[in-house]
C-alpha cells in the first residue's frame, strides 16, 4: 500500500473498530438478558440440555479458524495467491463446521420440545447464540466474496489487502465473543 | 390481502390523509414535470456528498416534523375544552397520535434534521472536503428515510401504532396488541435507527481523521464537539435500543419469553428502552448547545467565553446521562437506595448544564450583539432551557416524583426541555446556515416573525400544562371533567399550541419568498468567526481548494482582525473517494420492503427480500468505488 492508500485504509480501520464497538455493545446487551433469565423456572435447566462433547468440538473448529485466518494473512505480504486462499479455503471449512454442529444443537434442541418459546432462558439463549451463529454464517458470505475479488474479478491487490485485513478484525471478533459464550452461556452452567 | 383488511373501516381521517396525499402528490409530480426537476431529483437520489444528503435530511426532517405538528394540533383540539369530542379522535385514536406525534418528532424529525446539519456544517467547520465514508453517508440517510415511510405506512392503512414512543410492555407485545400496528413501529424504528449507527460511525471518524493542518481538538468549534460527542453517545444508546426491539420483535412474531411469561419480565423492557431514552434526549440536546455555542459567539462578535470548560461539560453530560436512566422508573418500585442513586446523579447533570448555561451569558456580555434571527432563537432558548431544567430537578426529587410522574407537569418538562433546545437549536441552525445550504439567506422580518410567535405560543401551550398537571391531570388521556379544574388551563394550551402551527406559516412564506427572490450570498453573509465562512455558498461539491491552515479558535476572525487572507497549503491529507450510485438508495428501500414483509409475517417473501439485500453487499463489494483509484504506484488522485 502506498501512502494514499494507507491514509484511507486508516479511516476504514478506525471506522469498522467503531463498528465492532457497536458489535460489542449488542452482545453485551444480550449476554446481560441471558444472565438475567438463566435458568429459569419452567423449561430444562441450562446442565440438562447443553453437550460438553458439542461445545469442545465446535470450539476447537472455530477458534482454530482464527489461526488459519492468520497464516492466509501472511500470504499478503509475499502476494501468495496459493498460500492466501489455501488458508482462506481451511478457514471456511472450519467456519462450516462450526455452523454445522451448531445448527445440528439447535435442531436437536427444537425436537426436543425445547425451542425458542420454551423458556426464558432459551429465549436468550437463541437470541445470543444465534445472532452469534448468524455471524459466522455471514462471514462465511464473506470469505466467499473475498475469493472473488482474489481470484474472480481481481480488484486491485492493495484494495483486496484492505478488505482481508477488515474481515480478519471481523473474524477474530467473532472468535472472541464465541469465547465468552463459551465462559458465560455454557460453562458457568456446567461446572 | 391482510395489509388492507383495517381500510374497508377507516375512519375519516385516515381518508382524509389519502386524499390530502393524492392532491399533493399530483402536484408535486406536476411541479417536477413543468419545471423540469427531474435530473435534480435523480442526482439527489445518488448522490453521496454532504451537504446534499445533509439537505435531503433536513427536508424530510422537516416534513416528518410538519406531520408530528399537526398530530399536536389534534392533541390539543381535542383537549380544548372538557368532554370534547373533536373530529375522531378519542380512545384509540387518541392513543394513536399521541403514539405518532411522539415517535414522530424524536426518531424522524429531530434526529434527522440535526444529522443533517451536522452532516452540512460540521465538515466545512473542520476543514473536512466531505464525510469519510461518503457511500455509507448515502446508505444511513436512505435507511433512516426507509424506516420512516415504514411508519408512515402504518397509519395510511389504518393500522398506526397505539403503544405511546416508550413502547412498554406488556402493552406492546402480542397478548394485548396482537395486530400489525405494533409491528410498524418496531421495524419502522429499528430500520432507521440502523441508519441512524451508520451516519454516527460516519461522522464520528470523519472528526477523528479529516481535520484540516493546525485543526487541533481544541480549536475545533463547539458544533463540531457537539457532533463528535453526540455520534459517541447514539453509537452506544441506539445499540441498546436496536437489541431492545430485536427481542420485542422476538416476542412478538416467536412468543419468546423475554417482556412476558412467568419468568419474563416488562421492566426488562423499560430499563432496556430508558438506557437509550435518557442518552437520547441528550443525543437531541448537546448538538444543539452546540449550534447555540456558535452562533451566539458569532453574533456577539466574541470567542466563545470559556471554551475549555464548555468542551468538558459537554462530554459530563454524555457521560452522566448514561447513568440516569432510571429516573424514569422512580414509581416502577426499584426500592429507596436505587431511586436515591438515580435521583443524585440527575440532580448532578445540572452542574455541567449550569456551566454552560453561564459560559453563554458570558459570552454575549460586552459583545457586540446583533439580534438577527438566528441570535435571537439562541437568546430565546436561554431562559427558556432554564425553566426547563429547574422542573427536571423537581422530578428528580424521588419522593415528590410519586405526584409528578404521568401527569401533564412531566410532559410541560419536557417539552420545555426540547422543545427549547433541539427545536429552537434547529431553527436557528436553519437560518443560520441556509446560505450554505442554498446560496440564500432568509428574509429578517419574516424570521423575526416566526420566532417571535414560535416563542410566545411555546410558552403560552407548556407553561399553563404545569398547573394542568398539578392540579392532577394525568398525560395521554383524551377527556377530562368539567368539575377538575382543568378547563382553563387546556383551553389556554390549546390557542398556544395554534400560535406555534402560525409561526411556522410565517417560515413556509419566508422560504416562499426567499426562493422567489432569489438573491445570492457570498461566503460569509453573517460575518462569521469559523472555517465554513471562507468556502462559496451554497458549498461546493470541491470545498477547502485550496486547504486552509488553522491557527485558532475562530481562524477567520484572526484572519479578518489582522487584515489578511487565510494562510493555505498543499501539505494535506487526500479527500475521500465518492462515486454517485443507486445503491444505497435501493439498498435501504429493499431493508423497508423486508419490514413490512416481517410486519405481516410474509416469511417466504422476507426470506427473498433478505436475500436480495445481502445480493445488494455483494455487488457493491464487487463493484467497490476504490478499485479505480487503488493500485496506481503515484498515488492515485488526490
Amino acid at each position: 500500500m502506498n501512502t494514499y492508500e494507507q491514509e484511507l485504509f486508516r479511516d476504514k480501520q478506525l471506522g469498522f473498530f467503531i463498528y465492532l464497538g457497536v458489535e460489542a455493545v449488542m452482545f453485551l446487551t444480550l449476554f446481560t438478558t441471558y444472565l438475567i433469565y438463566t435458568p429459569s423456572s419452567e423449561g430444562p435447566a441450562p446442565a440438562d440440555i447443553f453437550s460438553i462433547t458439542t461445545l469442545v468440538l465446535s470450539s476447537v473448529f472455530l477458534l482454530s479458524s482464527s489461526g488459519t485466518i492468520m497464516i492466509s494473512e501472511k500470504g499478503l505480504e509475499t502476494k501468495n495467491h496459493k498460500k492466501i486462499i489455501t488458508w482462506l479455503f481451511v478457514t471456511f471449512v472450519f467456519a462450516l463446521v462450526f455452523l454445522g454442529f451448531e445448527i445440528t444443537e439447535f435442531v436437536g434442541f427444537v425436537n426436543d420440545g425445547y425451542g425458542v418459546s420454551a423458556s426464558s432462558f432459551l429465549s436468550s439463549y437463541f437470541a445470543l447464540v444465534g445472532l452469534h451463529a448468524a455471524h459466522v454464517l455471514f462471514g462465511c458470505g464473506w470469505m466467499l466474496v473475498l475469493f472473488i475479488q482474489l481470484s474472480g474479478i481481481k480488484i486491485p491487490f492493495p484494495l483486496f489487502i484492505e478488505k482481508f485485513k477488515i474481515f480478519t478484525y471481523y473474524w477474530h471478533f467473532v472468535d472472541i465473543v464465541w469465547v465468552f459464550i463459551i465462559l458465560l452461556v455454557y460453562v458457568k452452567y456446567l461446572v | 390481502m391482510e395489509m388492507f383488511e383495517n381500510l374497508a373501516d377507516a375512519p375519516s381521517d385516515v381518508i382524509a390523509a389519502w386524499v390530502f396525499t393524492a392532491i399533493a402528490g399530483i402536484l408535486v409530480v406536476i411541479w417536477v414535470l413543468k419545471k423540469r426537476k427531474l435530473p435534480v431529483i435523480w442526482e439527489f437520489m445518488r448522490t453521496s456528498n454532504h451537504r446534499k444528503i445533509g439537505t435531503m435530511y433536513i427536508l424530510f426532517g422537516f416534513i416528518f416534523f410538519l406531520r408530528a405538528g399537526i398530530d399536536s394540533l389534534f392533541i390539543r383540539m381535542q383537549l380544548i375544552s372538557p368532554n370534547n369530542d373533536f373530529w375522531v379522535f378519542q380512545a384509540d385514536k387518541y392513543n394513536e397520535v399521541f403514539t405518532t406525534h411522539g415517535t414522530m418528532m424524536i426518531f424522524f424529525a429531530a434526529m434527522p434534521m440535526l444529522l443533517g446539519l451536522m452532516n452540512i456544517a460540521m465538515p466545512l467547520q473542520i476543514g473536512a472536503r466531505d464525510l469519510a465514508f461518503p457511500y455509507l453517508n448515502a446508505v444511513g440517510f436512505w435507511l433512516f428515510l426507509s424506516g420512516a415511510i415504514v411508519f408512515n405506512i402504518a397509519f395510511f392503512l389504518n393500522s398506526a401504532p397505539a403503544i405511546g414512543w416508550t413502547g412498554y410492555t406488556p402493552l406492546s407485545s402480542s397478548l394485548f396488541t396482537p395486530d400489525a400496528n405494533t409491528d410498524f413501529y418496531v421495524f419502522g424504528v429499528q430500520i432507521s435507527g440502523l441508519g441512524t449507527l451508520f451516519t454516527a460511525l460516519n461522522l464520528m471518524v470523519t472528526v477523528v481523521r479529516h481535520r484540516a493542518p493546525g485543526m487541533t481538538f481544541m480549536r475545533m468549534p463547539l458544533f463540531s464537539w457537539a457532533t463528535l460527542v453526540t455520534s459517541f453517545m447514539i453509537l452506544l444508546a441506539f445499540t441498546v435500543l436496536a437489541i431492545g426491539l430485536y427481542l420485542l420483535m422476538f416476542d412478538r412474531l416467536f412468543d419468546t419469553k423475554f417482556f412476558q411469561g412467568p419468568d419474563g419480565d416488562p421492566v426488562f423492557w423499560q430499563h432496556l428502552f430508558w438506557i437509550f431514552g435518557h442518552p437520547e434526549v441528550y443525543i437531541l440536546a448537546i448538538p444543539a448547545f452546540g449550534i447555540f455555542s456558535d452562533v451566539i459567539s458569532t453574533f456577539a462578535s466574541k470567542r466563545i467565553f470559556g471554551y475549555a470548560s464548555m468542551v468538558i461539560s459537554i462530554i459530563l453530560i454524555a457521560f452522566l446521562s448514561f447513568t440516569v436512566w432510571a429516573h424514569h422508573m422512580l414509581v416502577v418500585g426499584l426500592g429507596p437506595m436505587l431511586n436515591t442513586f438515580f435521583a443524585f446523579t440527575t440532580m448532578t447533570i445540572a452542574v455541567p448544564t449550569g456551566i454552560k448555561i453561564f459560559n453563554w451569558l458570558f459570552t454575549i456580555r460586552g459583545g457586540l450583539i446583533r439580534f438577527t434571527t438566528p441570535m435571537l432563537f439562541a437568546l430565546g432558548f436561554i431562559p427558556s432551557f432554564v425553566m426547563g431544567g429547574v422542573t427536571g430537578v423537581m422530578l428528580s426529587v424521588s419522593a415528590a416524583d410519586f405526584q409528578f410522574h404521568d401527569s401533564h407537569f412531566l410532559v410541560a418538562h419536557f417539552h420545555y426541555v426540547i422543545l427549547a433546545s433541539t427545536i429552537l437549536g434547529i431553527f436557528s441552525a436553519i437560518y443560520y446556515y441556509y446560505p450554505k445550504m442554498t446560496g440564500l439567506k432568509l428574509n429578517e422580518t419574516l424570521g423575526k416573525w416566526h420566532f417571535w410567535l414560535f416563542l410566545i405560543g411555546f410558552h403560552v401551550t407548556f407553561f399553563p400544562m404545569h398547573i394542568t398537571g398539578l392540579n392532577g391531570m394525568p398525560r395521554r388521556t383524551f377527556t377530562y371533567d368539567a368539575g377538575e379544574g382543568f378547563t382553563a388551563t387546556n383551553f389556554i394550551s390549546t390557542i398556544g399550541a395554534f400560535l406555534m402551527g402560525i409561526s411556522i406559516l410565517f417560515l413556509f412564506w419566508n422560504l416562499v419568498k426567499t426562493h422567489w427572490e432569489n438573491e445570492k450570498v457570498g461566503p460569509d453573509p453573517w460575518d462569521g468567526r469559523t472555517l465554513e465562512w471562507t468556502v462559496d455558498s451554497p458549498s461546493p461539491e470541491d470545498t477547502f481548494e485550496p486547504m486552509p491552515v488553522v491557527d485558532d479558535l475562530n481562524p477567520l476572525a484572526k484572519a479578518k482582525n489582522e487584515n489578511r487572507a487565510m494562510k493555505t497549503t498543499e501539505e494535506h491529507r487526500s479527500k475521500p473517494i465518492a462515486r454517485d450510485s443507486i445503491k444505497p438508495f435501493l439498498i435501504s428501500m429493499t431493508l423497508g420492503v423486508f419490514g413490512i414483509c416481517m410486519t405481516y409475517q410474509w416469511y417466504i417473501a422476507a426470506f427473498i427480500v433478505g436475500a436480495v439485500v445481502f445480493g445488494f453487499f455483494v455487488l457493491r463489494a464487487l463493484t467497490d468505488e476504490k478499485n479505480d483509484y487503488y493500485g496506481k504506484d503515484e498515488g492515485g488522485a488526490s
